[in-house]
């Protein structure tokens, strides 16, 4: 692209938005300059809501009780991707082979929430606030992670951000967080410079408002508009190789990355993917868990492909509310239960191993005699990935009421 | 100006009757602290939570009535007349059909399926049969499509994925799978519909890139290389471009001959109409027809999104244009409490039953007859599986055929496996319990996440419900209770022990739940966040939960309760709701007095707002609070909406803002400020947001110019006519719905 061409877009750009003086580190920003001195770390969380089956996701195929609990719906042993002689992937976890093998991608079994509840409502509540079994927490922990990080050199309305219609309990908190549904319409009036005087009125509106709730949101959204508008993500196209699947998620990790590519200081960011809870049907190696788990792995390895370098100082957590009956139910499905799996994904991972306990399928081994027993708090993986990675050591903050002790942790960041 | 006389009238008449409730009313009004709102304030407040949002000229109409007077009207909706609504709705016939009758109108896969397979004859009726004939080539061609696929990634497996997966035996095996994966999508239809088509598409495009070099290696003798590939395909751009043409022709016939044009097609040449009409295109060849011809033409292309299409069009128009609000509003909050999710499989056509038949009906009246309604609604029973949940000591979890014994008598616990050939398979495949009802009942549609049952409830529950399925549920069957599949013995249900009698089990632990104190204080809560603040006074919800519990559960009763409570009339609870996306839309629209001709417009920006008409995926429907609805993509969606719905930019409506404002002529602008936040925010408009909109007025060259800091930064391309132009009526109109006080009720 020509200096001339680059120089017409932001302009355009920032003339659709108007009003205020816009910050000239965003200029740089815009250019794709890294900032000196700017913490580039950032951590991506992935929520799996519906309670995605772990037992068939990382398979436990050397247990011949897995393939007694499961007649119906259990991946052959042939057909699992082997990891380690014990664990294989789904086959259509296909796209997270290549980076197990070159040892990106770490995966903690029977991890989880400790938490007995069964409600998907609750428990994904838990996960994002970080406090299992205590409602009265209003934050989520992905928020209070940024407490006390030194400040980046410019405050950036991308911090934190979560793709999708609304900033979840995850994210919610005293660090201003941004949802963005799609970054291409994340704009008053749309490209149209007549908008211009509109965008002007709602942000004094805004501004001013004696409205505590709806003052603060519109703040950050008019900070991160005119952001957006100045480094234009748009013109970072999907890096060779980066396939993203069509749909919501796909999309949404795509635009996560031209976020981060186009430098906008993203420390910690959200994501979520539904379709997992099924009672019925479920299928085995093809079906509907195939079908959401085909999305869900291309869509990550893509969004790892499209990083590029910007991969070396960033880490994916995936987690899942809870588990599914280690037994298939009456109908070719499961239902709610326990521990699940959890991949962790970046550039300081020390992945191509499955971390954890393994608590075994043997009926007194399962919890209450059904699920998948819990060995691992989903604390101590994302603990890890809060005080290694991030840099944030108070974690007794982040994780208020849990005895996290750095020792503990599995050490699969390097 | 006679309707509302009429409804004067009306009133009059309820007062004159003397029934017992006006009268409590008139002494609870007396009680009203000094300190009360003023009677618009009141006013306002009622509409606001009352309603979805004040039109023009209700707040005098209130105010007349009387507010009291009026929120008893409103609880009595049977009273109200509601023609205009109706007749808006008058050309969605499938709102008046049963669910037998939508689905042999406008068929799911299964039924295409049947008549494909010649298990159902093909329908006589022209209409009809051209829905089925699409349908019918379109699976054809999907199956040929599959079959390419097939064949290709099969032959491409190893050459891909070198190490793990064994070669001829994955491919042998493929086909079973398959088979297995139609099944299992066509009896769970899919809620997630798009994942397989994404999986296609990934294997199209990595068997077209790699196809050469796997030719020679892995293709698997028994395989012969498959004819070209794009044959198939350049025929059907062909007959794109072809039909493209056609219905370009098409738009030129007068409207009547255009649909006889389109039913004398060949069946290639309607299924390249239909697809011309995707993604909500044709809106011409559309014009001028009746309503049922638009209907038919639609279903060629979709027949079950014209059934969900109609029925979120009813939703938006019933919010918009109904004079029933309170019972739009409690159907729309029961809808939601027992959340339905309409992309899963049968429910796509069950949805309308469910919300004309069993909600509206039931949404003022008693919490039980609610409760057990969605319990038996085939909607329901899909939804959350119970249809298939069968007791694992069941005679038809035992195979015992049905013949053996009758129906309630006693039987052995043996199995007869030489008797069915199909006993084991059926097993397999149906043979145990599905908790997801059970658990969604206790906490979701009665005694609450915090409600004290355990586990072991969850599974009792789940028996007690075993049997009470869906008759044809692909055919719009209605609920049945099935001996053989219902749980034998007694169930422990929290800590009370429920006797052995078939289906009268369920409607026992639905009555315990239903009085259960626990499901008072629910649901007396749930109100209460809906009607008054997210976190409402506790004292308030004890009260309506004593309501609930001495008037049996009366909803009318438990809402009497609330709307004459002090913490209702509070200073603090006046404009201290957030509007969903839902109430904001249909506020905006209401607060203009539009025409709404066409109301998928104004659903599809529902979608973007992240609240698609009934497409709540998790039993838990929509959250009613503010911190779900209040973030940046959220604002940025409502500040657009506005501008373009003020701007006329929104479309299927009709909207004079000119006329809103005062005019004709086009009153000043400072004039039309004040006319508007009259009109629009009766008039209680914050300084920030009045001063903002004026700073536009007053001085447009100054503030509408970006202060940029670098002039060299100014682009040549600004043309300096757009940011000097005083803001109109329009767009004066789209600031106040898109301003702080506009997102409150």
């Amino acid at each position: 692209m020509s200096l001339t061409r680059r120089i017409f877009l932001r302009n355009s750009a920032l003339a659709v938005v108007g009003t205020a003086a816009v910050p000239s580190f965003l200029t740089r920003a815009a250019f794709g300059v890294a900032e000196g001195g700017m913490s580039n770390k950032r951590l991506v969380v992935i929520f799996q809501r519906g309670a995605a089956d772990g037992l068939n996701i990382v398979v436990p195929y050397a247990e011949p009780q897995y393939y007694a609990l499961r007649p119906s719906i259990n991946i052959p042993r042939k057909a699992v991707i082997d990891l380690d002689g014990r664990f294989g992937l789904h086959p259509s976890l296909a796209a997270f082979q290549p980076l197990w093998q070159q040892r990106h991608l770490a995966i903690v079994h029977a991890a989880g929430s400790p938490d007995t509840t069964r409600s998907h409502f609750d428990a994904q509540d838990f996960m994002e606030t970080g406090t299992p079994g205590v409602k009265a927490i209003e934050d989520g922990w992905l928020n209070r992670s940024l407490h006390n990080l030194p400040p980046l050199p410019q405050k950036s309305a991308f911090r934190a951000i979560a793709l999708g219609p609304s900033v979840p309990r995850i994210l919610s908190g005293s660090e201003p967080a941004v949802a963005m549904n799609n970054i291409n319409d994340f704009s008053v009036g749309g490209k149209n410079p007549k908008a211009s005087p509109a965008a002007n009125a709602f942000e004094a509106m805004y501004d001013h408002s004696s409205d505590s709730v709806l003052h603060g949101t519109g703040e950050e959204t008019f900070d991160a508009v005119k952001m957006l508008k100045a480094a234009d993500p748009g013109k970072y196209t999907a890096a060779a190789g980066a396939n993203y699947p069509k749909g919501r998620f796909g999309e949404s990790l795509r635009q996560l990355a031209q976020l981060i590519k186009a430098n906008l200081g993203v420390q910690v960011a959200f994501a979520d993917i539904g379709g997992w809870d099924h009672h019925v049907n479920e299928g085995a190696t093809e079906g509907q868990l195939a079908n959401v788990l085909s999305d869900f792995s291309q869509a990550l390895a893509a969004f790892w492909t499209d990083l590029g370098n910007l991969g070396e100082e960033t880490v994916v957590v995936t987690m899942s509310e809870f588990g599914r009956t280690a037994r298939e139910n009456g109908n070719r499905g499961t239902d709610h239960g326990h521990a699940n799996v959890m991949f962790v994904l970046g550039g300081p991972v020390k992945g191509g191993k499955v971390y954890g306990r393994w608590p075994g399928l043997d009926q007194s081994q399962l919890y209450e005699g059904r699920d998948l027993a819990l060995t691992t708090d989903f604390r101590q993986v994302i603990g890890e990935a809060v005080d290694r990675h991030m840099g944030n050591k108070n974690l007794a903050a982040v994780f208020p009421g849990f005895d996290i002790q750095p020792g503990k942790f599995l050490k699969l960041l390097g | 100006m006679t309707s509302s006389l009429r409804k004067f009238g009306l009133l009059l008449m309820c007062v004159s009757l003397a029934c017992a409730v006006p009268r409590l009313l008139a002494k609870k009004k007396d009680k009203v602290p000094a300190s009360s709102p003023t009677e618009q304030k009141r006013a306002v407040h009622a509409l606001n939570r009352l309603t979805f949002g004040a039109r023009p000229g209700d707040v005098e109409q209130v105010m007349a009535t009387g507010v009291d007077a009026w929120i008893d009207s409103q609880l009595r909706p049977e009273r109200i007349p509601d023609n205009a609504v109706e007749s808006r709705l008058i050309s969605f016939r499938t709102l008046r059909m049963s669910s037998r009758e939508i689905v042999e109108e406008f068929p799911d896969n299964q039924m295409i399926k049947q008549v494909m397979d010649g298990k159902k004859p093909m329908p006589s009726d022209p209409a009809r049969r051209a829905v089925f004939q699409v349908q019918i080539a379109r699976l054809q061609d999907k199956k040929e499509d599959k079959k390419e696929e097939k064949k290709e990634s099969a032959a491409l497996v190893p050459a891909q994925a070198p190490a793990p997966v064994p070669g001829s035996p994955a491919a042998s095996d493929t086909a079973k799978t398959a088979e297995e994966l139609a099944a299992a999508a066509a009896a769970s239809g899919d809620a997630a519909g798009n994942a397989p088509n994404n999986l296609a598409d990934a294997n199209a495009m990595s068997a077209s890139s790699s196809a050469s070099t796997s030719e020679t290696s892995m293709a698997p003798p028994a395989e012969p290389k498959s004819t070209p590939v794009d044959d198939p395909e350049a025929r059907r751009r062909e007959d794109r471009l072809y039909a493209d043409l056609k219905v370009q022709g098409l738009i030129d016939f007068p409207p009547d001959q255009r649909y006889k044009k389109v039913m004398t097609m060949s069946a290639d040449e309607q299924v390249a109409f239909a697809d011309s009409l995707r993604g909500g295109k044709g809106q011409e060849v559309l014009a001028g027809l009746d309503p049922r011809q638009k209907e038919t033409l639609l279903a060629m292309n979709n027949p079950q999104a014209v059934v969900s299409d109609e029925l979120v069009q009813a939703k938006l128009l019933r919010a918009i244009y109904s004079e029933r609000q309170l019972e739009e509003v409690m159907t729309d909050f029961w809808f939601n409490h027992f959340n339905v999710f309409v992309n899963k499989g049968a429910d796509r056509v069950l949805l309308t039953n469910y919300e004309q038949d069993v909600i509206r009906p039931r949404a003022l009246g008693k919490f039980e007859d609610l409760l057990v309604a969605t319990a038996k609604s085939p909607a329901m029973l899909f939804y959350l599986d119970n249809w298939l949940s069968v007791g694992p000591r069941s005679m038809q979890a035992l195979g015992i055929p049905p013949r053996a014994v009758g129906p309630y008598g006693p039987y052995r616990p043996r199995r007869y496996p030489g008797r069915n050939p199909n006993a084991n398979e059926k097993r397999k495949a149906n043979s145990g319990l599905n908790e997801n009802y059970g658990r969604e009942l206790l906490e979701l549609h009665t005694l609450s996440v915090n409600g004290g049952y355990s586990q072991r409830d969850v599974t009792e529950v789940a028996k007690v419900f075993t049997g009470w399925t869906i008759d044809k549920p692909f055919e719009g069957g209605g609920f049945r209770f099935e001996p053989r599949m219902h749980e034998p013995g007694p169930k422990f249900v929290l800590g009370h022990r429920i006797k052995p009698k078939g289906e009268e089990e369920g409607r026992e632990v639905l009555r315990r739940l239903a009085t259960s104190p626990q499901t008072a204080h629910f649901i007396s809560l749930k109100l209460a966040q809906r009607f008054v603040s997210d976190d409402p006074p506790p004292a308030l919800v004890d009260r309506m939960a004593k309501t609930f519990e001495k008037k049996k559960g009366d909803i009318r009763e438990v809402l009497t309760t609330l709307f004459h409570s002090p913490e209702f009339w509070a200073d603090g609870t006046y404009r201290a709701k957030v509007k969903t996306p839902l109430e904001f839309v249909a506020s905006a629209v209401r607060a203009t007095g539009a025409d709404v001709d066409d109301a998928m417009p104004l659903a599809r920006k529902l979608g973007d707002m992240g609240m698609p008409l009934y497409g709540a995926q998790p039993p838990t429907g929509y959250s009613m609070k503010a911190d779900t609805w209040v973030s940046s993509s959220a604002l940025l969606n409502r500040m657009n909406f506005a501008l373009a719905l003020t701007s006329g930019k929104v479309h299927g409506m009709k909207l004079d803002v000119t006329q809103l404002a005062g005019g004709p002529p086009p009153p000043d602008a400072t004039s039309a400020l004040s006319a508007l936040e009259t009109k629009l925010l009766a008039a209680d408009v914050s300084k920030q947001t009045h001063d903002s909109i004026v700073a536009q007025i007053e001085a447009p060259a100054k503030t509408r110019a970006p202060d940029q800091p670098d002039k060299n930064k100014k682009s040549p391309q600004r043309k300096p006519a757009d940011v000097t132009r005083p803001p109109d009526a329009s767009t004066i109109a789209g600031l106040l719905l898109g301003s702080p006080e506009f997102q409150r009720k």
